[in-house]
């Protein structure tokens, strides 16, 4: 039996459940993965992951093999993550409370995480396009072209996205990268 | 820190790890969608398929149902509210004097001077 996933989406479009907790255990891993790094929070996750699931099961009739399905689950995902990033009131860096000093590390080992941790501060910062960009290109490894399949733009406004989030990091994180270089 | 090291810093940093918490959270995901599903949006795409698919067989104890109330109806409609059972036979006779009252032309009252 074909169980690629627009076979399993042929068959929840028929009601069929069973396909559906098959689509369901092969992508909700991956999707509450990429919402925790959009959202840099695990509960937000896991509910934008249930509900990005029960659209999939909701719509499943009307969905028409246009683009691949984990193309198109990753871009409700996304926009779901994006809605909730504007209703949610923004928190301070500083309010956070999460960075430590790097000045407290110490080894090559301890530094590095310091500087990912830093640095994933630093893209939890970013405006919330800039970095879904950023998190589809360098964490889901897709390109610039499915990056605006996903977003619902164009590969040069991408390519703007993705520049603009890397100048913000580097200056979020001047500093650090100073003293590494 | 140039740009090739400002890169690989993003990869490492991003590079997608499945962790315990990713685990246990898909997980918790995977149990709450082990419950009822809610109803499906319909597409008018299938309305087609599912006219075909009707089932049309007749549910006879309905028709027969039907049937009972048209022959009561009809024998109702034959024989009238108005008379009793036993005068069924008798000859209907019509009001035809009332009718006739009806049609009939009123007189002149009188010549016009």
């Amino acid at each position: 039996m074909d169980d690629s996933d627009e076979a399993l989406m042929a068959r929840v479009a028929r009601g069929d459940e069973p396909a559906f907790r098959a689509l369901a255990r092969r992508h909700v891993p991956a999707m509450v993965a990429l919402a925790r790094r959009i959202l840099g929070n695990g509960a937000d996750a896991e509910d934008v992951a249930q509900e990005a699931m029960l659209r999939v099961w909701r719509h499943a009739p009307r969905w028409q093999p246009l683009a691949q399905f984990r193309t198109w689950l990753t871009r409700v995902v996304v926009n779901l993550c994006l809605d909730r990033k504007r209703r949610t009131p923004w928190v301070a860096l500083e309010a956070a409370g999460e960075i430590v000093d790097p000045g407290a590390s110490a080894g090559e080992k301890a530094e590095a995480d310091e500087r990912e941790r830093l640095l994933a501060a630093a893209i939890e910062e970013l405006p919330a396009r800039q970095r879904s960009a950023i998190v589809l290109t360098y964490t889901e490894g897709m390109s610039n072209a499915q990056v605006a399949e996903v977003l619902g733009t164009s590969v040069s406004a991408v390519e703007t996205l993705l520049v603009r989030g890397k100048q913000n990091l580097r200056r979020a994180l001047g500093d650090v990268l100073d003293e590494d270089s | 820190m140039n740009n090739e090291q400002f890169e690989t810093l993003l990869k490492g940093a991003l590079k997608r790890e499945p962790s315990q918490a990713d685990a246990e959270a898909a997980a918790r995901v995977l149990k709450r969608l082990a419950g009822p599903l809610p109803r499906q949006k319909m597409s008018l795409r299938q309305l087609p398929g599912i006219l075909l698919k009707w089932d049309f067989a007749p549910s006879w104890p309905r028709m027969a149902a039907l049937a009972c109330c048209a022959a009561a109806g009809f024998m109702v409609g034959i024989a009238g509210l108005d008379r009793p059972f036993d005068q069924l036979d008798a000859p209907f006779m019509s009001a035809s004097r009332d009718f006739g009252s009806i049609f009939e032309a009123e007189p002149f009252g009188g010549a016009r001077q």
